[in-house]
């Protein structure tokens, strides 16, 4: 007897932001994520509790991917975050906490969200065609004659990435790795559109880092045995390569479903070596010279080929098949060296994220200051901005001046705490009055302090401290001032020591922050089917 | 899928102390004397004796976040470099404990990242001051001077660090194990020679101070002190420098000998002399090194007639064959390839020796249903019997038959095979006077193909007359007398060939329980010797390096840094923040935390080996060195003057006749440093790591004590 059991109905839950539960595990997700943010950021242990491997990390890749979250707010903003990553492979942190920051800043405003994501978008495009215009403060336009830049770039990614475990003559070794590398996949001679080749990361796990290296070509790992036989090779010209996807294993790929009955006497694995070795006649009388399989080839065929000189490789791998498919195209092999599984893992994302950043940058060639020096730039220009001139926001919205006071003090602090977000062993954080850059201290300063001597550097390395600066605590109330716009040509070109973010991440990571938040912020009610 | 995420380190750092917990396991394993294990498991009752840390992490439960990455960490030194395993696991417990130190003192986690790691950096540099070269030691093998010769004596286990080891043999935990080298060297040694030492008691080192100018006192002190009625100190030829011989410390910091012809006299150039300085006191393993070693070199020579190629040592083509149930002195080394075989083979094995055989190699199993690697059987296929035709043979005696008339077609009496064989294919090829022997190391195999010329194939099918080998001999291998061998109802035979580029060691041991800690111990000395060959250089060791870098971190956390010091600027990855400034407040602090890793090093280094009774013993011992080596200004030259006159002149001449020297102890330069930076890259690793997030666990697998502290999202 079969029974039919009522379906249960839907649970319908209003102004969901407001739960206690969804607020504790927002900040959960929020501590999570900022204390992972920067070069000083502190690790996560990301594992199954069933053994296994241990990943050791805090990068947002490796994070966002592993938090497998329940409720939908949090899936919301786990999958946003994830797909700006998938995309732009850098700033996803940045983009995850600026997301928190603004739900948490919006929240105490007690502004209506029809009014906030109004603003919110203003304030935003605001941040855009500032990032974007001639004048920006923070933005730094590449100079492809000198490898300055783009390594400043590369190294400023390998420092935010501590679980690599690296020196600092190994983290400079790399960078200059990675940068080759990446030139490595720019074709010498392109006509009018440039098509970039791609780098293959080779894992040599156990050697020491600074044996890491770059060579051009693909390399494909073989028994020595295998190589000790085809050596020396004595042909000079190219060599006429098949190349299989397909199994050469002899099996049978698909017998379908049912039973399949053949006569005693009748071996179909001899029917289907014969006809393997006749693929191999063919491939001998079309004078072959390299037979790759991405899976396995059979040994008779092997000992057939091997017989009639034609070197066999099989089991390369489904990942280096389209790197092989295009060997005439610019590729390199970048062989990666870690001491452990972890750091290598850590490192070869690192590496993947390095290498797509110069991707991007040379798409947009323009980085930006890191450090946090682009995020409290950012927050003084828009409160100077917002306070001078707030006629061309007011009259398209009608919002009252208040509301936009109150938004942009939410939007500007919820940048600076990303900044502020760098600093994890209880430091004081401040900015200075001239260039709106991003400055920390040691928070057991006496209250009478002479700042110059007590500070160093800004956080992008571009300012120190000697100049005639004031300095304002981030957390404090400060009137709004004109942060020093138009940067200096020399001032960049000299300094071959600053932080640097990827232009093209950074702003996608804004916009994504911001359009999340908005989402999130705009939602009324969450409907669960409970069946 | 709910996700659990724990803050870890709140208020003590549970990772830290995890890792100080499970390091401390492996204490006893530091240094060339090595107390035993018993490891029981308490539900199956079974015990296994373990002197290595990569059998004793095999045996612990690591199944926490942390205990897998330290398992990970001594694995990758593992299978890298199949040594330093033990001192990358003390390590690992010493400097979480200085970690968590600097944690308690309110150091700031980058801080004491940035530092530990840029002051392990300098130690690094710091040390290759006492690189010795190696030259050319393959140019005198020829001479008579074999590692035999030398056995007899008793060679110091830890010269930098020893006190006379009479004292130490009557500690009651080296009396308890049999296995101790220790003990074992003792009883070698006819005469009581004691070994010279570097470091002395507090006791000799007051009465050599007003004494270390003038030689001829210093032997006569030396001579009247009771610890050194009996003492000899030997002559070495390349430690023959007079103690006016200071090294000096040139402003550039490399090292150089004041008043010596050559600069570089440091050098080792004689192969026995490398062996012992490697052997670490494990005397009997390293002697069978030397014969492998001697046996490739010659193979080598043969082979190569008048073409002069360096000669390489190519540990992958030694093999051990362990023989439990056999007296210890009957292992021994030999030319090709040695292994047990069932007695029922005997008749065979008189029936094809003396004669050369034809060889096939296969690569895989040599069963009927055996498949490469990569075929998938199809499970869905039936065979149809015609009912008219009844099978008379199952398809595995068809197969079989099969093998047989390819055997027989290629005249084949030999096969080996890397899988397993089929026990029926076995019996029956017995019979028809063919010897199959299965597991066989894939280094055997390929040494087999290079020497006969047969090309190794997976299957039976493929065999044809170019896959065949020729010329190998087989042969009962009778070196053990038969007596001893038929107790433990095997026979041992050596296949081999000529020129064949393969030595079998084959290791004895009447305790089966020893017969893993035998092969472990014979492997750490061969890849010892093939680290420093291939480096070209070792360290001085003995604990020498270690001091140096307990000294130099003192050094440098004693020098103030001015703020703005740049060189100090350069040891923070983030230049501009304000821990950059702040760097001269802690340096000091993190640098001596690190230094009291070393120094924990260095004191159980010489309680293990005897050298102490105690480990406070020890710490006063090297807080005495410490100061002398802070007090002559440069601690290189000190350890190096030091060194020096261990091994000079000082003569007995009742023994003169035999003995030619007590030769350095040495250690390998890459994989120690690398051990290092394992250890310190696990530990900063763990520090930096604030919480554990635990995927694809719901609210109900954790027990109710364990979600305390677990957040859910």
């Amino acid at each position: 007897m079969s029974r039919l059991e009522a379906k249960k109905p839907s649970l319908c839950k209003s102004e969901p932001l407001t739960s206690e539960r969804v607020r504790a595990t927002l900040c959960v997700l929020k501590g999570i994520l900022t204390s992972s943010y920067g070069p000083s950021g502190r690790l996560k242990q990301v594992h199954s509790g069933f053994g296994g491997c241990v990943c050791t990390t805090s990068q947002s890749s490796a994070l966002l991917s592993n938090l497998p979250v329940t409720h939908p707010i949090l899936k919301i903003l786990t999958t946003s975050m994830q797909n700006h990553v998938s995309c732009f492979r850098d700033c996803g942190l940045f983009t995850a906490i600026l997301c928190c920051n603004l739900i948490e800043n919006v929240q105490r405003t007690g502004l209506t969200p029809t009014t906030v994501t109004k603003l919110n978008q203003h304030l935003l495009s605001l941040c855009t065609s500032y990032l974007k215009s001639e004048s920006c403060g923070c933005r730094i336009l590449v100079d492809f004659s000198s490898p300055q830049t783009l390594l400043c770039l590369v190294r400023s990614i390998v420092t935010s990435k501590p679980a690599c475990m690296l020196t600092r003559e190994e983290r400079d070794h790399l960078s200059a790795l990675i940068l080759r590398a990446f030139l490595l996949t720019i074709p010498e001679n392109t006509k009018d559109r440039l098509i970039l080749g791609n780098s293959i990361i080779v894992p040599l796990k156990g050697q020491r880092v600074l044996d890491s290296s770059v060579l051009p070509g693909i390399l494909i790992e073989m028994s020595e045995i295998q190589l000790m036989k085809i050596l020396p090779i004595k042909k000079s010209e190219a060599f006429k390569v098949a190349l299989f996807c397909a199994s050469l294993s002899g099996d049978f790929s698909d017998t379908g479903e049912g039973t399949m009955v053949v006569t005693y006497g009748v071996s179909l694995e001899n029917a289907v070596l014969e006809q393997l070795l006749s693929l191999g006649r063919q491939l001998v009388s079309d004078h072959v010279d390299l037979v790759v399989c991405q899976k396995v080839i059979h040994p008779s065929l092997k000992q057939f080929l091997s017989m009639h000189r034609v070197i066999a490789i099989d089991r390369v791998g489904v990942a280096l098949m389209e790197p092989l498919s295009k060997v005439t195209a610019t590729i390199c092999s970048l062989l990666l060296c870690n001491r452990n599984d972890t750091a290598w893992d850590e490192l070869k994302l690192t590496c993947q994220t390095a290498l797509h950043v110069l991707q991007l940058t040379i798409k947009e060639p323009c980085v930006l200051l890191g450090g946090g020096c682009t995020e409290t730039h950012l927050a003084a220009y828009i409160r100077h901005k917002t306070c001078n001139e707030p006629e061309s926001i007011l009259k398209d919205d009608g919002c009252t001046q208040t509301e936009l006071q109150l938004s942009t003090e939410a939007f500007c602090s919820a940048l600076e705490s990303v900044a502020g977000s760098l600093e994890h062993d209880g430091g004081e954080v401040l900015t200075d009055m001239k260039y709106g850059h991003f400055w920390s201290a040691h928070a057991e300063a006496p209250s009478i302090v002479n700042w110059p001597d007590l500070l160093s550097r800004c956080g992008c390395g571009l300012y120190n401290s000697q100049e005639e600066l004031h300095w304002s605590f981030l957390k404090s109330t400060r009137h709004p001032f004109v942060p020093q716009t138009y940067l200096p040509h020399e001032a960049t070109g000299s300094a071959d020591n600053l932080t640097l973010d990827c232009f093209t991440a950074k702003l996608s990571g804004l916009q994504v922050a911001v359009e999340t938040a908005n989402l999130i912020l705009d939602l009324s009610y969450v409907i669960e089917d409970k069946n | 899928m709910v996700m659990a995420c724990r803050v870890i380190n709140k208020r003590r750092h549970m990772g830290l102390q995890q890792l100080s917990s499970f390091a401390g396991t492996g204490r006893t394993f530091l240094g060339p004397v090595k107390s035993s294990k018993f490891i029981i498991d308490e539900e199956c009752h079974e015990s296994v004796l373990i002197s290595s840390t990569i059998r004793l992490l095999e045996s612990l439960d690591l199944t926490s976040a942390v205990g897998q990455l330290l398992n990970e960490a001594v694995q990758a030194q593992n299978n890298t470099y199949k040594t330093g395993t033990s001192t990358l696991l003390f390590l690992v417990g010493a400097w979480s404990s200085a970690a968590e130190e600097c944690l308690h003192l309110g150091v700031p986690i980058s801080v004491i990242v940035s530092v530990m790691s840029e002051g392990l950096n300098s130690c690094i540099k710091e040390v290759v001051s006492l690189q010795v070269p190696i030259y050319n030691v393959f140019d005198h093998l020829d001479s008579t001077k074999t590692f035999s010769g030398l056995e007899t004596f008793n060679i110091s286990l830890c010269p930098f660090l020893q006190i006379p080891s009479d004292t130490g043999l009557q500690k009651e935990h080296d009396l308890n194990d049999v296995a101790s080298p220790s003990l074992t060297t003792y009883s070698l040694s006819g005469i009581p020679v004691k070994s010279p030492k570097l470091f002395r008691r507090q006791t000799e080192v007051e009465a050599d101070k007003n004494t270390l100018q003038n030689p001829q006192t210093l032997k006569n002190s030396l001579l009247a002190s009771s610890h050194y009625r009996k003492s000899i100190l030997i002559h070495s030829r390349h430690f023959n420098r007079t103690a006016n011989n200071q090294w000096i410390n040139k402003p550039d910091g490399f090292l150089e000998q004041h008043g010596a012809a050559t600069p570089n006299t440091y050098r080792c150039n004689d192969l026995v002399e490398l062996e012992m300085g490697l052997s670490h006191g494990d005397h009997n393993s390293m002697k069978l090194v030397d014969e492998a070693v001697r046996l490739q070199y010659q193979n080598a020579s043969i082979q190569q007639g008048n073409c002069t190629m360096p000669f390489r040592f190519d540990i992958s083509r030694i093999f051990t064959c362990c023989l439990p149930g056999v007296p210890e002195t009957f292992s021994c080394v030999c030319p090709g390839f040695i292994t047990v075989v069932s007695i029922s083979n005997t008749t065979l094995i008189k029936e094809l020796e003396n004669q050369p055989v034809r060889v096939i190699l296969i690569e895989g199993d040599l069963t009927e249903n055996y498949r490469h690697l990569g075929f998938n059987k199809a499970t869905n296929i039936n065979t149809l019997l015609e009912s008219m035709k009844i099978q008379q043979n199952s398809s595995e005696e068809v197969w079989t038959n099969y093998v047989l008339q390819v055997l027989i077609k290629f005249n084949v009496n030999l096969v080996l095979v890397q899988g397993n064989v089929s026990e029926h294919l076995i019996e029956r090829c017995i019979h028809s006077k063919q010897l199959v022997i299965g597991s066989v190391n894939s280094t055997v195999m390929q040494a087999f193909a290079e020497a006969s010329g047969a090309v190794q194939v997976t299957y039976i099918t493929q065999v044809n007359e170019n896959c065949v080998g020729n010329g190998i001999y087989v042969a009962f291998w009778r070196s053990i007398p038969s007596d001893v061998i038929d107790r433990i109802n095997v026979i041992t035979i050596v296949i081999k060939t000529e020129g064949i580029n393969l030595v079998t060691v084959v290791l004895t041991s009447p305790v089966t329980a020893q017969m893993q800690t035998k092969e472990d111990r014979f492997w750490t000395c061969a890849y010892r010797l093939y680290h420093a060959l291939r480096e070209q250089k070792v360290f001085l060791g003995g604990g020498a390096v270690e001091f140096l870098c307990l000294s130099h971190l003192q050094i440098l956390a004693g020098q103030s840094l001015s703020k703005r010091n740049h060189v100090c600027s350069g040891w923070l990855h983030n230049t501009s923040s304000w821990l950059a400034s702040s760097l001269a407040l802690y340096r000091p602090t993190v640098l001596n935390c690190l230094a009291n890793g070393w120094h924990r090093y260095l004191s159980t280094l010489m309680y293990n080996t005897a050298s102490c009774s105690s480990e406070f013993e020890a710490s006063t011992f090297i807080q005495q060195h410490l100061q002398n080596a802070r007090d002559s200004g440069s601690p290189s030259s000190y350890i190096l003057n030091e060194y020096n006159k261990l091994n000079s002149g000082i003569f007995n001449p009742s023994i003169s006749n035999k003995l030619e020297q007590i030769p350095s102890i040495y250690d390998i330069i890459i994989p120690k440093i690398e051990a290092w930076r394992r250890a310190l890259d696990l530990v900063l690793l763990v520090l930096q790591t604030d919480s554990e997030i635990i995927t694809g666990l719901g609210h109900t697998q954790l027990n109710s004590h364990e979600t305390e502290g677990f957040l859910f999202l």
